[in-house]
């Protein structure tokens, strides 16, 4: 099957979780991307062994899986002779990501000028932390970058502490913008022949996490900025309710129609009756009350139960589920949202995130999960950079490869 | 200096902010987006929260319409269809957030597109993916979030589900990137073919860490029950603590090793206390102890003091802000992720600006969003090369407006 990123080349000197889930995107596409690392452990994330206080078992799927489909080259850059092989491989590729700082980047010769000069066609992306612009350069993690955009205070019920998207949230939102822009400059570079320096940053993506709410308060809504309750919802037919079970999530218009359904699936019809719910506006105005009698009732309902009336009516809902229902969730094996791959650690097949974007004719795929540190480094200096043997013995020698 | 994609016309035919949106991604970058309007379209848009006021700044519309142009057809009647069948002809790229049947039924689903025009890329995000049994389900982000897994573990225990709306804006860019890469495709081969996100991918892949862990490991109630702030894993990374003023406080400093001497000596714990002395003790021991001993630290002063300490020792970690900080963060505005610009009507107003920064071809804010069929007439005779007379006939038929 064709690759729609087939002949792409990729040097993908990353490390945690936004730069490599980022080269992930290209590799899943047919780039072939090299994995640059240290010589020293390579990529801090290969020594992960825990999650949440979970024991990861016996194969690490924090590193493997947002490193599938790459090739491992373990080089010093801190050496001068590590800079050399680096600025060969530049030669021949199409595209340089980093999440590393700009400034360690400078010290280890691998600024955007100095590599532009070498190989002019090649996209140079970033992925800092807070921009390129405006001086702000500290060490720059998810949550520390996502606290500062306020889309974490305004969740959760009024007093409660903020709430943080998820471990990997802004990193993963990070990652796939700068997947985008690689490929919006590889389009252009193959249109004008000249790469160009990109920057993703961490900051620069949560804050479009929040858009429509950060949006809003720029234009003066400053309520928007604010925790809101479940039950104070503008409109009770669009709202979280809790059952015996499962919460239910109800998506409806704020429609008489609608809420004559609804009232009947909630199991008291009569509520449409109900003077004071008797239109939108009185729905909208005297929100808290209704919402507390749906409460009511919902509370008295296992979920399937509410579920089924609820569909039987053509009312959108779903139960808020765990994540131990989503890996059962056939639509997401259906659509290969999660799927199966061969792990070299194990010797077996393991269950993995799959495809997020699909293309009918290039579709993605996996061909295998992340590389062992270094797998790749003497086939590549000799095929691809065309060393000589006695070459290599001197680059081992000085210590720029292991 | 030019716009990456300005050789790419965009056909967009979406209804949702995050398509919106990632149309306006690709019109940043230079793509003629033409925004579709139904002459006579069955739902008005839904209002929320977030939506403008009555007579006040469309903000909204300026931020996911920006830089596109309009144009409105009655494609329900033949002649309009006619016109539509024309238009899509000459697009590269069909965005969209319709159901199936809705495209079928103006000629749009990829079967009709592409037997118009072999190399058309027409990309598509539903609600739940195009195959399964829920394919046809509406494209409402709340249901996919529901369905996702992550709604139940953001709070702290005992607290109701979160909705955050995150996944809705991660599908408006995995769409602008499938749709990067099959044009990178089609420079190279000619081929078009379907693009296709969904909110449900777009939510498993904002959770993707606790998803694949779960995965992996096949159980752990840390990964499907709240975990309490008390009783985070690493007291020095994802923790929360209250300031004095009641501001709050986060850590994400994993390695305790490296942090913890100069860590230890800015909370006013002794960096020698036993109880504290490796990172096992730290993070397993006594981990609850060094929560409390934390919460209480951090309490002793307010956020001001914590963020300057952060700062001054190159820790990473923060004050957890709310909105007015980004809109006045210098930072923000060097790098145009909120950039300042010149209403017409409402004079100097603030707007989210552009997330990604391109030294070539950078984005830019050609114009603001389209009044409905602003640029019909310009769009049939550009694009379409229709005579003057022939676009005058269609509008007073009302086949265009």
């Amino acid at each position: 099957m064709a690759r729609a990123l087939e002949g792409v080349r990729v040097i993908d000197l990353t490390v945690w979780f936004q730069g490599p889930v980022s080269a992930q995107y290209l590799a899943d596409f047919g780039a072939e991307v090299i994995k640059v690392e240290r010589p020293q452990g390579g990529d801090q994330a290969r020594g992960v062994r825990s999650i949440k206080s979970l024991e990861i078992g016996d194969w690490n799927q924090y590193f493997l899986v947002i490193n599938r489909n790459k090739k491992s080259l373990v080089i010093d850059l801190r050496k001068p002779e590590g800079q050399q092989i680096m600025y060969r491989l530049v030669e021949k590729a199409d595209v340089f990501l980093s999440n590393m700082s700009p400034e360690l980047l400078e010290g280890w010769g691998l600024s955007w000028d100095k590599l532009r000069a070498i190989n002019p066609r090649l996209v140079y992306a970033t992925n800092t932390g807070y921009g390129r612009f405006g001086g702000v350069s500290r060490p720059s993690f998810d949550m520390t970058v996502q606290a500062l955009t306020g889309i974490m205070a305004r969740l959760g019920e009024p007093g409660e502490p903020p709430i943080y998207l998820g471990m990997g949230s802004g990193d993963a939102y990070g990652g796939i913008m700068s997947a985008f822009a690689i490929a919006t400059a590889l389009y252009q570079r193959n249109r004008c022949g000249h790469g160009q320096c990109i920057d993703a940053s961490l900051y620069g993506a949560q804050l479009y996490l929040g858009a429509p709410q950060l949006q809003a308060y720029l234009a003066g809504n400053e309520d928007r900025a604010l925790q809101h309750s479940l039950r104070a919802a503008p409109n009770p037919l669009w709202n979280l309710y809790p059952t015996r079970g499962k919460w239910v999530y109800v998506c409806e218009r704020n429609e008489d129609a609608r809420f004559a359904l609804l009232a009947e699936a909630f199991g008291d019809a009569a509520l449409a009756n109900d003077p004071r719910f008797a239109d939108a506006d009185r729905r909208a105005n005297n929100n808290t009350a209704l919402i507390d009698a749906l409460d009511a009732l919902a509370g008295a309902l296992d979920h399937e139960a509410l579920l089924a009336a609820l569909e039987l009516r053509g009312l959108a809902c779903a139960a808020v589920n765990t994540l131990a229902d989503v890996i059962r969730d056939q639509q997401a094996w259906d659509n290969d949202y999660l799927m199966k791959a061969w792990c070299e650690e194990v010797r077996r097949e393991v269950e993995v995130r799959g495809l997020p974007v699909t293309l009918s004719k290039t579709p993605g795929q996996i061909d295998s999960l992340g590389p062992q540190l270094g797998q790749d480094t003497e086939l590549l200096m000799m095929d691809l950079l065309e060393y000589s043997w006695d070459e290599i013995e001197a680059f081992k020698a000085a210590g720029a490869i292991p | 200096m030019s716009g990456a994609l300005d050789d790419i016309v965009v056909l967009d035919l979406t209804r949702n902010f995050a398509s919106s949106m990632s149309a306006a991604f690709l019109a940043d970058f230079g793509a003629r987006v033409i925004r579709l309007e139904t002459l006579h379209d069955a739902a008005a848009p839904l209002e929320t929260a977030d939506s403008p006021r009555p007579g006040a700044w469309n903000h909204e519309a300026d931020l996911i319409h920006r830089n596109k142009q309009s144009v409105r057809i009655d494609v329900h009647g033949e002649r309009g269809r006619a016109v539509l069948d024309d238009l899509a002809a000459r697009c590269d790229v069909i965005l969209t957030d319709w159901l199936l049947p809705e495209l079928e039924a103006v000629g749009l689903d990829y079967a009709s597109a592409s037997a118009r025009r072999a190399d058309v890329i027409v990309a598509r995000i539903s609600g739940f993916g195009p195959r399964g049994k829920d394919r046809e389900l509406p494209p409402i982000d709340e249901l996919a979030a529901a369905r996702t897994g992550m709604m139940p573990i953001l709070p702290q225990p005992g607290q109701p589900p979160v909705y955050t709306g995150a996944g809705a804006m991660h599908s408006a860019v995995l769409l602008a990137f499938g749709i990067l890469t099959a044009l990178v495709h089609r420079q190279a081969t000619g081929e078009g073919q379907q693009v296709d996100t969904s909110l449900f991918a777009a939510n498993m892949y904002g959770a993707s860490l606790d998803l694949q862990a779960f995965l992996a490991i096949g159980k752990g109630d840390r990964l499907l029950n709240p975990i309490s702030r008390l009783d985070v894993s690493n007291p020095m990374s994802g923790a929360l603590y209250p300031s004095a003023d009641g501001r709050w406080v986060t850590l994400t400093m994993p390695d305790t090793d490296r942090w913890w001497p100069e860590f230890s000596r800015a909370v006013g714990i002794a960096t020698d206390d036993p109880r504290f002395d490796t990172h096992e003790k730290r993070c397993e021991t006594n981990r609850l102890a060094l929560i409390h001993e934390l919460e209480a630290a951090f309490a002793r002063q307010p956020g001001s003091h914590w963020r300057a300490l952060f700062a001054e020792k190159g820790m990473s970690a923060d004050i957890i802000e709310r909105f007015d900080y980004p809109a006045n963060d210098p930072q923000a505005l060097a790098n145009r992720y909120i950039i300042e610009l010149d209403h017409p009507t409402h004079g100097p107003v603030k707007s989210l600006g552009f997330p990604i920064y391109m030294s070539e071809s950078p984005a830019r804010l050609a114009s603001l969003a389209p009044c409905r069929g602003q640029h019909t007439a310009q769009v049939l005779r550009e694009l379409l090369d229709y005579p003057a007379e022939t676009i005058h006939e269609l509008g007073t038929q009302g086949v265009i407006a």
